[in-house]
């Protein structure tokens, strides 16, 4: 084993200056080769019984990750909002949306989406299978509906093929088209950062402030209330006080995306004239206890995926540990926040380690080319033979 | 009723008054359906609006135009982006009089049902009407003309019930045939077309049609299957309307899809011939591209299908005759639709941010 560069240039610095000697004391000091139990290294994914992985059906679910055959206008691919070179997400606060809207959130990382056991921001998908379809038909994001989008799949010879060879179609169903489309996302996984090296015993894969950094994640800071496991994320909803989307004061389609919505999910009216703030979890439950709460994100792969949090408030990692420091923030369902978050008293310094901490948590962007897409053509009659 | 057997006697010698029964009944003149004009006039300006499909890309107005009487000048429909249509777009013009709409005619109840079918079928402008709503919401004109048509708030209640006055309101003006200014030769063709050749068969009453389907025989169109996305819309709407076999399907079966009755396969509506001088091609799928190739395919006695209407004999007409039956036909085209009754000439759809937000009721 060697040494770990840093290591050897404070000894090396040992033999020059012999104040170097207390430096690097202190930082041993701190920064032990503990592993708090909360926390685990990432492992394969797990693969539902009835969508098992095959070569055939992961490239088939790539090709359709890219196609923007499964939308309404045949233009909104999943990519379109899961862009690979922004973290498989969208560089701005909330995702870009249908053309003509704009969406009302944060639009999610696909990088390790495989192990949540509930999708969207208010857990409303329990598979990526009911994840992709939802997307797709969904009136801000694909508005496509599952008739026309399994028709037009019809009508690429390769893709009758492919559906044929993986799922035994004689046409292509589109809930296989959903199902190759998760089989695809299961090996979008990321379970070597440096953070799962270091769990799995390379004491050298941390820094010295990761390290500090991670020992206040499980300790002073108590990130680990929550944000625990292997995904960092017990999956739970809580309302942190996020503060509300700024787009809706100055931008007319976030406002009207944010009323359709209000309506969409289903309001009483009083609701829907008074509400001015994501309700999140509420819709889903229309329990007052449940208003303003979004499940707890996974922390991984966060290098990548600026900027944060449900509505993209936080820009960067630093304003998320700032934001935390202070006992998170308030929106509109103050009686709802949780008491979990209270103001942490954290140094600059230690705001430092937690911020090197958290992008121990990502490892090598991954990016992908573009598959080649093959095109609609007449259906000839023996298209079956 | 009296004016137009009249004019037929101006027109023509000898006129058998059985003969003339049927045209009769034509009865003159197409009123518009009754509407609040402030109704009426919310509904023209929704009619021109993009943002009523759901990428904002497509109006009633984009395949309803007012210079084509409300067709767009194409053999088959546009439709929505990444989609396109299997069949013509039919003109507006006495559509609120329709006993049913679509060349199927599976829409039977009124315009309202067939506003809403149009603004949210996937293949024509694929809306979300609850999206719809917030959008219009968003503009004052229609917070202030929905008021005003005293529909409260926008709504898509409101909007449907504004479309239908709006397309109530566009009726057929100045045609010779109302104004009593028909042509000899067009008196002589409206006895041909009562007598011999047989139109008035399914061609009767003021729009000059039974709103009821018959096969023809009318000649599939073969871009129909050429087109992918004319094609897959086809498979989308067969499928739902809930057609057997449908991927192997090559030709339109009409009415059928609403009867699943094999002897109305390819059996379509009998069209409206008023404003047929703007509105080609014609027939459900736009195969005929003149007057000239309809009044020959019907001398020839329609087409070829073992389901053709019995009634439907080679007729034997001369030139003469024929030219005589077109010149009839153009007797029943009036003004044009370009006015300013009918279009909404201000470029003024646009969304304004509502200030103070929070403290704004949704």
């Amino acid at each position: 084993m060697t040494l770990p560069r840093t290591l050897l240039a404070a000894a090396v610095a040992t033999l020059l200056a012999a104040p170097a000697v207390a430096v690097l004391f202190a930082a041993s000091a701190m920064a032990d080769d503990s592993r708090p139990a909360s926390l685990a290294p990432l492992g394969p994914p797990p693969v539902p019984a009835d969508n098992p992985m095959s070569d055939e059906k992961i490239e088939l679910g790539k090709m359709l990750f890219f196609d923007p055959i499964l939308s309404g206008n045949a233009g909104m691919p999943c990519s379109a909002c899961h862009l690979p070179e922004a973290g498989w997400s969208v560089p701005f606060a909330v995702s870009i949306g249908y053309p003509g809207s704009i969406h009302w959130r944060n639009s999610q990382t696909i990088i390790n989406s495989a192990y949540y056991g509930k999708l969207f921001w208010a857990g409303a998908s329990k598979s990526l299978e009911a994840q992709a379809r939802s997307a797709a038909r969904g009136a801000v994001a694909g508005n496509g509906e599952d008739d026309m989008m399994e028709a037009r799949l019809a009508f690429v010879p390769e893709y009758r093929e492919r559906f044929r060879d993986v799922f035994g179609d004689d046409w292509p169903n589109v809930r296989h088209a959903y199902m190759a489309i998760a089989a695809f996302e299961r090996t979008l996984v990321q379970t070597d950062t440096p953070f799962d090296r270091y769990m799995r015993g390379e004491d050298g894969a941390l820094s010295a402030a990761q390290k500090r950094g991670l020992a206040l994640f499980d300790g002073k800071a108590s990130c680990t209330t929550c944000h625990n496991g292997p995904l960092l994320t017990d999956e739970r909803f809580y309302n942190t006080g996020v503060p509300p989307y700024d787009g809706w004061e100055d931008d007319e389609l976030a406002q009207i995306t944010f009323r359709f919505e209000l309506y969409a999910k289903g309001s009483t009216e009083a609701f829907y004239r008074a509400t001015k703030d994501d309700p999140g979890l509420y819709f889903r439950t229309k329990a007052k206890e449940h208003l303003g709460k979004f499940r707890t994100p996974s922390l991984r792969y966060t290098a990548y995926t600026a900027p944060y949090m449900h509505n993209g408030m936080l820009e960067t990692l630093e304003d998320v540990v700032a934001f935390y420091n202070l006992g998170g923030g308030e929106n509109e369902f103050a009686e709802t926040k949780t008491s979990l978050i209270q103001p942490l008293g954290l140094s600059q310094t230690e705001m430092d380690d937690l911020v090197a901490f958290l992008e121990s948590l990502s490892g090598e962007e991954i990016l992908m080319e573009e598959p080649e897409l093959p095109e609609m053509e007449p259906l000839p009659l023996a298209a079956r033979d | 009723m009296i004016r137009i057997v009249g004019l037929i006697v101006v027109g023509v010698l000898g006129l058998s008054v059985a003969a003339s029964a049927a045209l009769a009944d034509a009865g003159g003149a197409i009123a518009p359906k009754e509407a609040p004009p402030a109704l009426a006039e919310l509904g023209k300006r929704l009619f021109y609006d993009e943002r009523l499909s759901g990428d904002t890309s497509l109006a009633c107005a984009s395949c309803h135009q007012p210079e084509f009487a409300f067709t767009d000048g194409e053999a088959l429909s546009a439709a929505y982006t990444g989609a396109g249509h299997f069949r013509n777009t039919p003109t507006l013009a006495n559509a609120g009089h329709r006993a049913a709409w679509m060349h199927d005619g599976r829409l039977g109840t009124n315009l309202n049902d067939v506003t809403r079918e149009m603004i949210t079928e996937t293949y024509l402008m694929n809306m979300d009407m609850r999206l719809m709503q917030e959008r219009m919401k968003q503009d004052p004109v229609y917070v202030e003309m929905f008021g005003a048509a005293g529909l409260g708030e926008p709504s898509n209640g409101g909007a449907r019930k504004a479309l239908a006055a709006f397309v109530g309101t566009i009726v057929s003006r100045g045609a010779a045939i109302d104004s009593g200014t028909m042509s000899s030769a067009a008196g002589r063709g409206a006895l041909l077309f009562e007598g011999r050749a047989g139109c008035a068969q399914c061609h009767t009453g003021a729009r000059f049609t039974d709103d009821s389907p018959h096969n023809t025989g009318v000649p599939d169109n073969p871009e129909i299957w050429a087109d992918p996305e004319r094609h897959s819309a086809f498979v989308t709407y067969a499928k739902f309307m809930g057609v057997e076999n449908y991927m192997n399907l090559r030709e339109d079966l009409g009415a059928y899809v609403r009867s699943h009755r094999d002897e109305d396969r390819r059996s379509f509506l009998t069209p409206t011939l008023r404003e047929l001088a703007w509105t080609a091609p014609y027939m459900h799928n736009g195969v005929f591209g003149t007057l000239d190739e309809v009044v020959d395919f019907y001398d020839a006695g329609g087409g070829d299908d073992p389901l053709k209407d019995a009634r439907l004999k080679p007729l034997g007409l001369v030139p003469s005759e024929k030219a005589d039956l077109i010149a009839f036909l153009g007797a029943l085209s009036g003004e044009s639709f370009d006015t300013d009754e009918y279009v909404w000439r201000a470029d003024d759809y646009d969304y304004v941010l509502i200030e103070n937000w929070r403290n704004e009721p949704n």
